[in-house]
């Protein structure tokens, strides 16, 4: 039954591809030089510069993290190319009318249109390549209602003070290895703001592609959701299949005020490297979220790609009554590796938080859950609950449960529960005597594993991971 | 290198004898070792700086009387500050068990010994490698092969102001072997203690095990039982920890044998400034090993406590069945429960699960109770006495429940609320 | 029972084992389309065996003889190529897939075999609609459609829920695998009900069962005492009736 499983899930990377679009690359290495002509790329005013030379001052006195359980080659940071952009966009597009088609076709054959009236109705997209946002679509709409949506290097020129208010506010420049060297020289990444009582009208969607060699992308996103605001927001990732790894070490900051709402989705599809683990994407990202009183923040994540993913949406429940999701599926096989999970800091009083995990593991891989749920003084009344589960399909991979619960306030209450389980032969056997082949009883088994995160996922993006899921467990290209 | 540290270290070069080719190893380690701070993981919430805040005094008083268990009709092996106390201890042991000194072990029993001597206890210790190069004194417990000990043996380290001891104690079942080890710590003065003891569980054979790290108030104590399971080996394993201002017990269960049978019951209550952290582990390393634990506490006041509860289920382990299930009582604001149920797996057709909770006691209940005229504090100590007593009673010498059970709620009774 | 001269399920001779213990030792047996046949036995006589050696079930190894179904080798076959032929098995103990809805499974199921047949498959909005009936039918509540594959079921409702995939996928060949136990006398009688009720001249049951008390309700053709791995007896619907009084004992010791 396992040979069996196990065919089913050899399968091929579909965003595969290299598309062909001169670029315009530094040449591998980093010191100040580097972070001052990456400023001057973008025009940035002089505080951001010494705000990117400061961060990277503090790095270099860093070391690399190592309590993850994942196991990788040592990154050399100077053979990293810290800026690619295409050609094309040395003066920006005004319009898609503008944009090179090379690049287009590149994002129609993501499945990602990004030419309007055939956009799926209701998503704007912010497209970055590389190192540069490439278009952002449906913005005299979003405008309309007073929402900014902007590549981040736009947003520090035109909002500079919304920037400055709330930049590394979440994440300060020192909060981790990874996140202080996107300080330093983070390229592009989208801008949300939302203002008072403004319900976006429509799902906001970022989709990173990484194309050129021996590029790291190092992308910012901070979305701002002013009191009692709501938005939807989501993010798409590929990257061609080469032999080297390459480095993808982003930092996202939610900050959501008063009554404010954010839901944040993430569809994660980076090359995963070969069978035998070579090549693929370091996915080694920081993402937090402040809340405020009454504020919600719902993450939910679909975790296919990555050689190596190391990442752990959080949630600081600073405000009263302000609540914290986490929803993830993460699929791991071949020699996938990932250390995943999510912080929950109750601070405020009554804050309450909920954590669904579904971690698959196949073929070599390992996939660890690590979490931290913490009780502080003041958290009166808070609850949270969190159910961790893994199904093994195989006996060479591997499953982790590394849970932190700590709590100092006798009115609050922690419940944590983990289990394990495989595809059973019975469950296979029930599906084929119906009619069913291995394939689909696997995909479906897998999806049933996985509905209660698939039914946080918003609808576009529900079908796409079930169908990446599917992708990924069919070994067919289809 | 701290003082206690650097100390141990200096010391260990001075101790010779037999087990000297077992301590050299451990030394080696202890050199290349930094004291814990922080950020090492196995110690992220507890300090061990007070070590080298006790004083220790060459002049201890040792003329202490142990306190016996009435009914037990027990073994007894007593050290006063790490030394075996004669006149304290047992004369006469029943057929087929064999207690010796590590003083004077005779050549047999310094075989067994050296080959269980630290091989059995994972060297990631650190106290253990302290314990592996100072403990001088301590007990060879030998038990035939088919021979059913039954009396309970117990083993009691008490330590009086000022003192610093280190006891280890080596036990082996023989085959289809059956015993009851009680290890009791005691001594509530300012001092600093080591307290390891290996078992080496051969197939078939039962044991029955009890730790208690009582010792509380200003008494330091660092320690560990460590088992290894042979084939279909059963071990019961009952813990009680009060915690002082250093409480730490390590535990260690390897399953080496299929269908070895493990289960765990652990009950910690803490009050005042007290701390006490266990971490336990325990390896499937073969097919068809069954493992429940089951951990209880409550903690009051500003006390804290640490948890750390690991299943590793290694690639081989198939039909492995564990549990972990971990429920705590938080009783204060000041108090502080810090839990990290980790599950570590490799093999597919297993069935395991973990789970935490942290909650404070059942208000409604608490009303209800008080409603039909109890006062607050005791039906406090009623609802805290049912929480763990399904543990007490789950304790296969129910005489040593019975001696248990008004400590236990004389601990409810004083516990600091609020 | 209308009864023709075509063969629908022929097994000869059938010898398998399980983990190297032989369970079936020479069975032969016969089932024209239309026909009922009951086979009773003493526990581990090989009963739920045979099941699982005609429905492919893996870890049950065909040591020789053959069995077909319509003329087609049963055995060379994968587990869904022999559903999609038109075997079915109803489970004893039926397993719980979590998260995959009951009206999921049952869709991708029968699409599964239409498709087999080069049918189309059927739309959502029809397929529900005899979802439905098929679930009022074996008198589940309609929630069960959206509930997980068994999932918390009791064990009456498991055994309705597998009657209810019998009456969507309409195989051609029913083994009912002790569809009784564990069922009060109004479940037991709502189960066989849905068997009569998809009694038809070329569709087949052979109804598995210890007790003879289900087969009140559903009147056998033929009745099978299957014993140490092969058919000792074989009669009409009276034989039910003396093992019920007599036990399996006399006819076991008859054959030893």
């Amino acid at each position: 039954m396992t040979e069996q499983i196990d065919k089913v899930l050899e399968r091929e990377y579909e965003a595969g591809f290299v598309s062909d679009i001169e670029s315009e690359t530094f040449d591998p290495g980093l010191n100040e030089d580097v972070i001052r002509r990456i400023s001057a790329m973008k025009e940035e005013p002089e505080w951001m510069l010494d705000w990117r030379l400061k961060a990277f001052a503090a790095w270099q006195e860093m070391v690399e993290p190592e309590w993850a359980h994942v196991d990788y080659q040592k990154i050399d940071y100077q053979a990293i190319s810290y800026y690619s952009a295409p050609k094309s966009m040395a003066d920006k597009p005004k319009s898609l009318d503008e944009v090179d088609p090379e690049l287009l076709r590149t994002y129609e054959k993501l499945g990602i249109p990004l030419i309007e009236q055939q956009m799926l109705a209701g998503v704007a997209v912010d497209a970055v390549f590389d190192s540069v946002s490439v278009v952002t679509t449906f913005r005299d709409k979003l405008e309309e209602a007073g929402v900014i949506f902007c590549p981040i290097s736009e947003a520090i020129k035109k909002y500079p003070e919304l920037v400055k208010k709330y930049l590394s506010t979440v994440v300060p420049m020192k909060d981790n290895f990874f996140a202080t060297l996107n300080c330093a020289v983070f390229t592009d990444g989208s801008f949300v703001y939302i203002p008072k009582g403004t319900r976006c009208p429509m799902e906001l969607s970022t989709y990173f592609r990484i194309n050129e060699q021996n590029t790291g992308q190092f992308e910012r996103t901070l979305i701002i959701a002013d009191e009692g605001s709501h938005v939807s927001y989501l993010e798409g990732c590929t990257a061609p299949q080469r032999d080297e790894n390459q480095l993808h070490a982003a930092v996202v900051e939610l900050v959501v005020l008063d009554g404010a709402e954010v839901k944040y989705s993430t569809v994660q599809n980076w090359y995963p490297g070969d069978e035998n683990g070579k090549g693929g994407i370091y996915n080694f990202v920081t993402k937090r979220a402040v809340c405020h009183t009454d504020a919600k923040v719902s993450w939910t994540q679909v975790e296919t790609g990555s050689a190596v993913t190391w990442k752990y949406p959080s949630c600081i429940l600073k405000g009263d009554n302000s609540i914290g999701e986490f929803y993830s599926v993460a699929l791991m096989r071949g020699a996938q590796q990932a250390d995943t999970g999510t912080k929950m800091i109750h601070i405020g009083k009554n804050t309450r938080s909920t954590i669904i995990s579904k971690g698959i593991s196949a073929g070599r891989s390992n996939n660890s859950y690590r979490g931290l749920v913490r009780m502080n003084p003041g958290a009166e009344g808070a609850r949270n609950f969190t159910q961790c589960d893994s199904l093994l399909i195989g006996d060479k991979c591997g499953a982790h449960t590394f849970p932190y619960v700590e709590s100092k306030n006798p009115t609050a209450i922690v419940e944590h529960e983990a289990t394990t389980s495989k595809v059973s032969d019975d469950q296979m056997f029930l599906c084929q005597q119906r009619g069913l082949d291995p394939e689909k009883a696997v995909s479906m088994i897998v999806n049933g594993f996985c509905k209660e995160v698939f039914k946080e996922l918003p609808m576009e993006f529900a079908v796409e991971a079930g169908k990446l899921l599917e992708i990924s467990l069919e070994g067919s290209v289809g | 290198m701290s003082n206690w540290l650097e100390s141990a270290v200096t010391r260990a070069e001075t101790v010779s004898d037999w087990l000297s080719p077992k301590r050299e190893a451990s030394l080696a380690l202890l050199r290349e070792a930094k004291v814990p701070t922080r950020k090492t993981e196995a110690w992220k919430y507890t300090p061990v700086r007070a070590i080298d805040q006790v004083t220790v005094s060459t002049e201890v008083s040792a003329s202490v009387q142990v306190e016996s268990i009435d009914d037990l009709n027990s073994v007894d092996l007593v050290f006063i500050n790490g030394e075996f106390d004669a006149a304290q201890s047992s004369s006469e042991l029943p057929a087929g068990l064999t207690v010796s000194r590590l003083v004077d072990a005779d050549d047999s029993a310094r075989a067994w010994a050296l080959s269980a001597f630290s091989n059995i206890k994972p060297d990631r210790h650190l106290f253990g490698l302290v314990n592996d190069v100072l403990a001088t004194d301590g007990a060879l417990i030998d038990v035939a092969e088919g021979v059913e000990i039954e009396q309970p043996i117990r083993i009691v380290s008490l330590l009086t102001q000022g003192a610093e001891a280190h006891t280890r104690v080596l036990v082996r079942l023989a085959e289809r072997s059956k015993v009851a080890i009680v290890e009791q710590f005691l001594g509530n003065e300012a001092s600093y203690n080591t307290g390891f003891a290996e078992y080496d569980v051969a197939a078939e054979a039962e044991l029955e095990h009890y730790r208690f790290a009582t010792q509380v108030n200003e008494a330091l104590s660092i320690g560990g039982s460590h088992f290894n399971l042979g084939e279909k080996a059963q071990l019961n394993s009952t813990l009680i920890g009060f915690g002082s201002k250093l409480s730490r017990v390590d535990v260690d269960v390897t399953h080496a044998g299929s269908h070895a049978f493990a289960k765990m019951n652990v009950i910690y209550l803490l009050d005042g400034k007290e701390l006490f952290d266990l971490h336990s582990t325990v390896e499937h390393a073969v097919p068809h090993g069954t493992t429940e634990e089951n951990v209880r506490g409550i903690v009051a006041d500003h006390a804290k406590v640490v948890f750390n509860g690991r299943i590793h289920i290694h690639r081989n382990a198939q039909k492995t069945l564990a549990e972990l299930n971990n429920r705590n009582l938080l009783m204060s604001r000041t108090a502080e429960i810090n839990t990290k149920p980790e599950l570590e797996i490799y093999a597919d057709d297993v069935r395991c699960a973990h789970g935490a909770t942290i909650a404070e006691l059942d208000k409604k209940a608490l009303y209800y109770m008080q409603s039909r005229g109890l006062s607050r504090s005791q039906a406090q100590v009623m609802l805290n006495f049912g929480f763990i007593n399904e543990l007490v009673e789950q304790m296969p010498n129910q005489v040593l429940a019975e001696w248990l059970r008004p400590q236990l709620k004389a601990r409810f009774a004083q516990m600091e609320v609020g | 029972m209308m009864s023709s001269e075509k063969v629908l399920l022929k097994i000869d001779n059938l010898s398998a084992k399980v983990e190297e213990k032989s369970i079936l030792k020479g069975l032969s047996l016969e089932v024209k389309p239309g026909e009922v046949h009951a086979i009773m036995g003493p526990n581990g006589a090989g009963k739920s065996t045979l099941g699982y050696v005609l429905s492919g079930r893996e870890g049950y190894e065909v040591q020789s003889g053959s069995a077909t179904l319509d003329g087609v080798d049963l055995l060379e076959m994968e587990a869904e190529e022999r559903a999609r032929a038109g075997l079915f098995l109803a489970f004893q103990y039926p397993v719980e897939i979590p998260g995959v809805s009951n009206l999921e499974f049952m869709k991708a199921s029968v699409d599964a075999q239409r498709e087999a047949r080069g049918e189309t498959s059927l739309s959502s909005a029809e397929f529900l609609r005899l979802a439905k009936a098929a679930c009022k039918q074996v008198d589940l509540p309609l929630a069960f459609l959206k509930r997980g594959v068994n999932e918390g079921f009791s064990g009456g409702e498991k055994k309705r829920n597998e009657l209810m995939q019998m009456l969507l996928l309409q195989p051609k060949l029913c083994i009912l695998d002790e569809s009784d136990s564990g069922l009060d006398i109004d479940a037991l009688q709502v189960v066989a009900e849905g068997v009569n009720s998809q009694r038809t001249e070329d569709r087949s049951f052979i109804i598995v069962t210890h007790y003879q008390r289900l087969l009140d309700y559903i009147k056998p053709d033929y009745v099978h005492v299957l014993a140490d791995g092969k058919i000792i007896r074989s009669g009409d619907a009276s034989l039910a009736l003396e093992l019920e009084e007599q036990g399996y004992a006399w006819l076991t010791e008859k054959e030893a």
